[in-house]
């Protein structure tokens, strides 16, 4: 569905700032029907990846091509198969939902009973069906971006492109959406392209790719990528945690650690964590509650690659929706 | 491509009907300018060859141009929030042909005015001002060309920029004495010689001509009247150039620098 070659970016200088290069020689292949999350810590080039993307940006070198157009020489062409949820809402709060419904679908050429069976399929699924004539600025800012989505399924794009959208939602709500997203992406075989950096919603996609600097550090299923790492970690969890905790560290000399009622064991390679597991059981089962091992997640996969805590990713995307 | 058009001056003039500030705002703002200077000024005013107008009637299509100014830069500073709200975005990224984009918001901007002026021309019977049929359809002409010569110039110093701060300040330096040098508040005659260099130059003062003329003409003097073809040439010139060069602006994408080597 989308096919990058050799794509760089460099932004042009000013007096004060010299030129810079976000994004080198990236090349990259999303297929049709995929759910893919590109993420990576501020400046890592994916906001102008996206930017080029959505054709409002022309790259420095390189190519593009949308299902077989080039985003690049014929825009108008790849735009008419894709759809762009930008991370600030591009809904007209001052319009209701049906008024915004209608514009989008007036910007896109739609009319008649082809329109009024797309805005009965775009709103099936949302919970706005009932305040259609509301004003967007009356909406919570998860039905906003209900409205924001149903918008643009209207035009039924084989390409769906959102860029950090569950920014300011609320952890229920950012859940929601993605499940929702997900479902209707299969349901519709639609080729889904967001950028995020929760790494919560990529754990289930098709793909994820990660990148630093301009380039691409990874791209894989999420699988392969929490498998690449080839870490585990044995957690017990118990009542008594502290004491445990004492005895375990004087028997084993394993430097643990503590989080209220749980002990983590420190990582040991693939395969390493269930004899250590077997030999806790056997010591100390009268006191252990629950006792598992964790297999990483792709936030722990993310901080090998790019060498940064999803804290500092959180706030630095915090600084920058703020600017 | 009409349908994007129609569909994106519709919406500016939905946000403005919805916004009751905004109405009464600019349809009380110039009626103030024009009843206070039209009254403190009057004793004073004396126009050569106009020797039986009152201020109040000189100002009179001043004020109708200030109108369609203020529409004009009310409509661009949308812009500049469209673009910061993220709807821009989501039309630049839609199929649609960038002079609809442009089209778009330049007659919703000049909707917007001519429901102003033309609510303001009913005040013409009460400075003893009549006007017949022809000469009416010439005004309304004349309100519309010049509103999209507003509303396109207004358009295209808007689309650059990041911030309101800053076009107000385009609209303080560039856009306000335009009007002022217009002949709008004086005659340019009575302008000392390096003032009357920069109101004879001044495109805007042309659009004074074709909204003033109406009132005091006969559609075959006007027609006949080199002055008033002359400014008929100017302010289409001049609203088309600046429809281009808004087109212009919005068709360039944001590019990349070469690579080095």
């Amino acid at each position: 569905m989308i096919k990058i070659e050799h794509l760089s970016h460099v932004y042009p200088g000013t007096r004060k700032t010299p030129s810079r290069m976000a994004i080198s020689d990236l090349s990259l292949s999303i297929g049709k029907g995929e759910f893919f999350i590109l993420s990576g810590p501020n400046g890592s080039g994916k906001s102008t990846l996206f930017r080029i993307l959505c054709g409002m940006t022309l790259p420095s070198a390189g190519s593009i091509r949308i299902d077989g157009h080039d985003l690049l020489k014929n825009p108008a062409q790849a735009r008419s198969l894709m759809s762009v949820v930008f991370q600030s809402p591009a809904v007209d709060k001052h319009l209701t939902v049906a008024e915004n419904l209608r514009l989008h679908g007036d910007l896109y050429g739609l009319n008649g009973k082809d329109l009024q069976d797309r805005l009965a399929e775009a709103i099936a699924w949302t919970n706005i069906k009932d305040r259609l004539n509301e004003k967007v600025d009356t909406l919570s800012g998860g039905l906003a971006r209900q409205v924001e989505l149903a918008k643009c399924l209207l035009t039924r794009p084989a390409l769906l492109l959102l860029d950090e959208p569950t920014t300011g939602l609320d952890p229920a709500s950012r859940r929601d959406f993605v499940a929702t997203l997900r479902s209707l992406q299969q349901q519709r075989q639609m080729t889904v392209l967001m950028t995020s950096h929760v790494f919560s919603e990529a754990e289930d996609v098709d793909h994820v790719a990660i990148m630093k600097s301009g380039l691409l550090l990874a791209v894989d299923t999420p699988q392969a990528l929490r498998a690449g790492l080839g870490r585990e970690m044995v957690v017990v969890q118990s009542r008594n945690a502290a004491a445990l905790e004492l005895r375990i560290q004087a028997d084993t000399g394993l430097h643990t650690r503590r989080h209220g009622d749980e002990i983590r064991l420190p990582e040991t390679e693939n395969g390493a964590g269930l004899p250590i597991l077997e030999r806790l059981l056997e010591r100390y089962r009268g006191d252990i509650d629950s006792i598992s091992i964790k297999q990483p997640g792709l936030e722990d996969v993310f901080i090998h690659l790019t060498g940064k805590t999803a804290q500092e990713i959180e706030n630095e995307s915090n600084e920058g929706t703020s600017k | 491509m009409m349908q994007v058009v129609f569909a994106l001056a519709r919406r500016e003039f939905v946000r403005f009907v919805r916004q009751p500030q905004r109405v009464i705002g600019s349809v009380a703002q110039p009626l103030l300018f024009w009843l206070f200077l039209g009254s403190g000024f009057s004793s004073s005013f004396r126009a050569p060859g106009m020797e039986n107008v009152s201020y109040l009637e000189y100002f009179y299509p001043g004020v109708m141009l200030m109108m369609m100014l203020f529409a004009s830069i009310f409509s661009s500073i949308t812009i500049i929030e469209d673009r910061d709200a993220g709807f821009l975005q989501s039309v630049l990224v839609a199929p649609v042909s960038r002079m609809a984009i442009v089209l778009g918001k330049v007659l919703g901007g000049t909707a917007i005015a001519m429901v102003q002026t033309l609510i303001f021309t009913l005040a013409a019977p009460f400075l003893g001002l009549s006007l017949g049929l022809v000469p009416l359809v010439m005004l309304v002409a004349a309100y519309l060309l010049t509103s999209i010569g507003f509303a396109a110039m207004g358009f295209f110093f808007a689309w650059g920029m990041r911030s309101t701060a800053g076009f107000h300040a385009i609209m303080m330096v560039f856009l306000m004495p335009l009007w002022m040098l217009s002949g709008a508040l004086f005659p340019i005659e009575q302008a000392p010689g390096w003032l009357h260099l920069v109101m004879s130059v001044n495109p805007v003062a042309h659009a004074l001509v074709l909204l003033r003329d109406p009132f005091y003409m006969t559609p075959h003097q006007m027609l006949a009247d080199g002055r008033y073809l002359l400014a008929l040439a100017v302010t289409m010139a001049w609203a088309v150039a600046s429809l281009l060069g808004s087109m212009a602006r919005v068709e360039k994408r944001e590019k990349g620098i070469g690579l080095a080597g």
